[in-house]
């Protein structure tokens, strides 16, 4: 039953029409409430005591980095459905967040470096956290360039689904690797067990921040699937007349 | 199970330079990195072991590049497959020879290096150890690696799996440290003897269903 | 008795369709001719009945259990860097290796058993590589083009054990651009293509 639901819903068409009605919507919400949270952020919250206006990158940075490793656990779950059930809008939808995927992932090293100047005097430092993130940022490489190289797509689908499934394990090391080794960067802001360690006039914004990255990404993500759904099923009849 | 590891015992000692060219090459690079630098003014000894523990790294990848090429490429990938079913036990079979005839010997020629530059000859059954159970990490990841490029070439089975190996080279980086303060040897190791059993029993299961898509 | 049922096979490739809606059975003691042009997908319905390719429609059943199945394709199997006996050695076990070895000298190979294989001529790897099939009696015999590269009295052997195999119950089938001898049920790829 639960088979023939998967099925159900796993049309590339049905995706592509479904998505079509709701991306104006996610797009320009998700907009809305990046911009919001980015001016409360930038302009309207106060100093930080220690670290002065620096900090202000944590509403780029920090929305970065969460949803540089919930984009690889989306596409590791999508990536079981494909290796199970066989769905091909599963691969596809990991292709197309790879490549979102990759770049949220630069953008989180790039302003992590940005952040490192003043806070610690360098623009790298070769703790767990951000070496783990560079690991990541490369796995997302790997992944879009063994799906390059075959010319057989279908295989191809079937190897990426296969090592992002393994490739899975590399989360949970960056999520722990502030508990597992001593490290110079910044304990977790916000944990899911024990609330925010920021205070509410910065967490706000920066929660704004979260959800609007969030839903930009998602609309990224839709536009992306979209694109290469149409090149992967350009000779069916329901692309053609849709194009 | 035994006459498949006979069978591919048989054909890796008869490709001598499969095996025995990046033991070669792995003395050359020990060899080549005192030479690069000027050892007066660097207590070699303190530093030595990074570059053997980056040279198992680069060996374990440049051993295993291809390790199921030669299959795929001849039909023998297919033979397996209508025999067996899965490759399971083919996988098992393959990757344990390799770390008996490459891996072991790897081992040994770390510990040797590593006597050579101040460490205790007391210490070197524990590295040898060490060093054993990290090439049994490596070599089934990278061939996992192979597994997945198949006929692509090294680059991009090595591009996949690296980033998952670095895991690997901390932990053999902790083991190091270990080994040189003299404390907690026994719980790093216990942490590599169960990750080792644990990669050993499930990547050839990985690499069977990577194998299985070729051949489609 | 039915060994083999196909039930509507389609395979799909790059979303381009090989062949579709493809159904047929393979009874024990038969023969089927996969007969197609290039690129028709005779290898891969060959693949798809061995379980090595997975189709994108439709199901292949063994109907006896245990079926025993042996198989030779475009590539030999053997191994370059050794002879031809050390190559027999690694696919039989001790008990099948006589019946290798008596195949081996039936088709004129002794000359060369020890030169390395690479250094066999085309027609010389391929009968070695027949050997796999020849030397172990199956339930089911796959051949893809089997009789390229064989000289007349190779192909003479191969049609005869194959017919004799039929007689005896196994089932067989091959693609083939060179005619077999023998008698069988004959499937064209081209009917069931999307052109």
């Amino acid at each position: 039953m639960f088979s023939s639901f998967i099925h159900r819903f796993s049309s590339p068409k049905s995706y592509v029409e479904i998505t079509r009605k709701f991306f104006p919507y996610i797009s320009l919400f998700g907009f809305l409430l990046l911009l919001i949270g980015w001016i409360w952020g930038l302009a309207f919250s106060p100093e930080d005591a220690v670290q002065g206006n620096s900090y202000r990158i944590i509403y780029l940075h920090v929305p970065a980095s969460i949803f540089a490793q919930l984009i690889y656990f989306f596409m590791s779950i999508c990536a079981l459905i494909h290796l199970v059930w066989r769905v091909k809008l599963a691969a596809y939808l990991i292709k197309s967040a790879a490549l979102v995927g990759a770049m949220i992932t630069f953008i989180a090293l790039f302003s992590g470096s940005i952040w490192g100047i003043p806070t610690w005097g360098t623009w790298w430092q070769w703790d767990a956290r951000i070496t783990s993130t560079l690991i990541l940022f490369i796995m997302y490489l790997g992944i879009i360039t063994l799906h390059g190289s075959f010319s057989n797509l279908e295989k191809a689908d079937r190897l990426m689904s296969i090592l992002v499934v393994v490739g899975v394990v590399n989360i949970p090391i960056i999520k722990k690797s502030v508990d597992w080794w001593s490290t110079l960067h910044q304990s977790a802001s916000i944990t899911i067990s024990e609330g925010a360690s920021i205070d509410s006039s910065m967490l706000y914004p920066l929660l704004i921040s979260i959800f609007g990255m969030g839903l930009t990404l998602i609309s990224l993500g839709i536009l992306s699937s979209k694109f290469y759904i149409l090149t992967r099923e350009k000779n069916k009849k329901w692309v053609q007349s849709y194009v | 199970m035994i006459k498949i590891f006979q069978s591919e015992f048989f054909k890796l000692r008869k490709k001598l330079r499969t095996w025995l060219g990046p033991l070669l090459i792995m003395v050359l690079v020990l060899i080549a990195f005192p030479l690069s630098i000027d050892i007066s003014q660097y207590d070699l000894n303190r530093f030595y072991f990074s570059i053997i523990v980056v040279a198992l790294l680069m060996i374990s990848f440049l051993s295993t590049e291809g390790i199921f090429l030669e299959d795929y490429e001849d039909g023998s990938l297919e033979q397996v497959y209508l025999v067996e079913q899965d490759f399971y036990k083919f996988v098992l079979a393959k990757v344990l020879t390799f770390v008996l005839l490459i891996g072991v010997p790897m081992a040994g020629i770390g510990s040797v290096f590593s006597i050579l530059n101040g460490i205790s000859i007391n210490e070197v059954p524990k590295i040898f150890f060490m060093m054993f159970l990290s090439n049994l990490l490596l070599f089934n990841l990278f061939a996992f690696g192979s597994s997945l490029s198949i006929n692509k070439g090294a680059i991009l089975g090595v591009l996949a799996t690296l980033p998952l190996a670095l895991p690997i080279i901390i932990l053999l980086g902790r083991g190091v440290r270990t080994i040189q303060y003299g404390i907690g040897f026994e719980g790093v190791m216990a942490l590599m003897v169960g990750s080792g059993l644990l990669v050993t029993s499930i990547m050839p299961l990985i690499i069977s269903a990577t194998l299985k898509t070729h051949l489609e | 008795m039915s060994l083999i049922t196909a039930n509507r096979i389609s395979y799909t490739i790059n979303n381009k369709k090989l062949f579709h809606n493809l159904s047929f059975t393979i009874d024990a003691g038969s023969a089927l001719h996969i007969k197609g042009g290039n690129g028709s997908g005779k290898s891969t319905l060959l693949r798809i009945l061995l379980g090595i390719t997975t189709p994108s429609k439709g199901k292949i059943e063994l109907l006896k259990p245990n079926t025993k199945i042996t198989y030779l394709g475009h590539k030999n199997a053997i191994k370059n860097y050794l002879t031809p006996i050390e190559n027999l050695k690694l696919i039989f076990h001790q008990s099948s290796l006589e019946s290798a070895l008596d195949w081996f000298q039936r088709l004129g190979l002794s000359r060369v058993q020890d030169e390395i294989s690479a250094n066999l001529s085309f027609g010389q790897q391929k009968k070695l590589a027949l050997i796999r099939v020849l030397a172990a009696p199956a339930d089911l015999i796959v051949l893809d083009e089997p009789f390229v590269g064989l000289d007349d009295s190779s192909r003479n052997l191969l049609n005869k054990y194959l017919q004799e195999s039929i007689s005896k119950g196994s089932s067989l089938a091959l693609t083939s651009h060179i005619r077999p001898e023998i008698i069988s049920k004959e499937l064209m790829l081209e009917n069931f293509s999307n052109d």
